[in-house]
């Protein structure tokens, strides 16, 4: 059995994960630029495989995709608290249309959040894939 | 190869892989044949839009189910899943822009890790455009590979059938077969200079008769 405080705290973080997921893919649409606060200076980005370290190499890899302003369409966001104190783990999984494409593509990403000592959270950890055969 | 839920045909029919950066004119191109535009199928497993380009040669029609991707290699490279059971493939760069043809040795990499000893054009596309990045005389990476260079214009139709009779002439494995009707293109939308191209065909001519630059990394500025 649950108890209230139990479910309480699952509220929570599902409320925070739900909060970040629509800041990360608004910012993502609109300003790409601006994700890099999002991340700190041990982050990790692993990109379709690729994997990139640090807020400034992160946001230069985002930044430099060759296309301008997409379109995300969230499907599920599914969360845990992780083993870090207070940390998240996200995973979410939608499809995103590029500017000018004709077809949508399905893609999950997954984030660990970590708490900041300001009572807010970083991206510690971000791993997108595409999902096609 | 034609999908599943796609019709296949009683004349010889080979999967062509387009591949490039996003942005080059992958799908412009293959768009421009209006049958193969009337009969393509979308595959979202595979995210992959396959048009069946049928030609007619003096040895019967040839159909070639191109596979066009629907803009995955924005965001890296493609899966194996893209080029498997390749028979033949086109390598597109936009001589606008220096770093599409930069990129070809990789997409010519990871083509080849799947698809080995199947014939390959080359083309630069957007000729069309006046301020050329990329000049005639600096392609040179299909020399070192042993592939077909084209100069295309797919908005214009320039040279659109050039790859595609190489391919068939590979495939076939007869040097004399040759196109009896063309297919029916999409009306040009731009007008290329032809003067001016010509300079560049000739160009290319002197180029092929000079010895290749012996930089390994096929890179130049």
């Amino acid at each position: 059995m649950e108890n209230d405080e139990t479910v309480n705290v699952v509220e929570q973080l599902e409320l925070v994960a739900k909060a970040f997921v629509d800041h990360y893919y608004h910012l993502f649409d609109n300003n790409r630029t601006s994700l890099s606060s999002l991340y700190g200076t041990t982050s990790m980005l692993t990109f379709e495989g690729q994997k990139i370290h640090g807020a400034e190499e992160i946001a230069r890899k985002l930044i430099e995709l060759p296309f301008d302003h997409c379109k995300h369409f969230v499907s599920t966001v599914d969360s845990q608290p992780s083993s870090v104190p207070g940390g998240i783990l996200v995973f979410v999984s939608g499809c995103l249309q590029l500017p000018g494409e004709e077809h949508f593509l399905k893609f999950s990403q997954m984030f660990q959040l970590v708490p900041t000592s300001q009572g807010s959270f970083y991206v510690q950890n971000d791993i997108f894939r595409l999902n096609y055969g | 190869m034609a999908l599943p839920n796609q019709q296949t045909v009683d004349y010889p029919s080979f999967k062509l892989v387009i591949v490039g950066d996003g942005g080059t004119g992958k799908t412009t191109f293959v768009k421009r044949h209006l049958t193969g535009e009337f009969e393509k199928k979308y595959e979202p497993t595979i995210g992959v839009e396959v048009h069946p380009l049928d030609f007619f040669t003096n040895c019967g029609k040839i159909r070639f189910y191109c596979w066009d991707t629907a803009g995955q290699e924005k965001f890296g490279g493609l899966r194996d899943g893209y080029y498997i059971h390749g028979q033949c493939a086109i390598i597109m760069f936009d001589v606008t822009a220096r770093l599409t043809y930069k990129n070809v040795p990789t997409w010519h990499r990871d083509l080849c890790r799947v698809c080995e000893n199947i014939p390959i054009v080359l083309c630069g596309n957007k000729v069309d455009v006046k301020n050329r990045q990329v000049k005639a005389k600096q392609v040179t990476f299909h020399r070192k590979k042993n592939l077909q260079y084209y100069e295309i214009s797919a908005k214009s139709n320039y040279n659109f059938e050039k790859p595609f009779l190489y391919l068939a002439r590979k495939l076939a494995g007869d040097p004399n077969l040759h196109f009896v009707e063309s297919p029916a293109l999409a009306p040009p939308e731009v007008h290329i200079d032809l003067a001016a191209q010509q300079q560049h065909e000739a160009d290319i001519a002197a180029a092929a008769a000079q010895p290749l630059p012996d930089d390994d990394d096929d890179a130049f500025d």
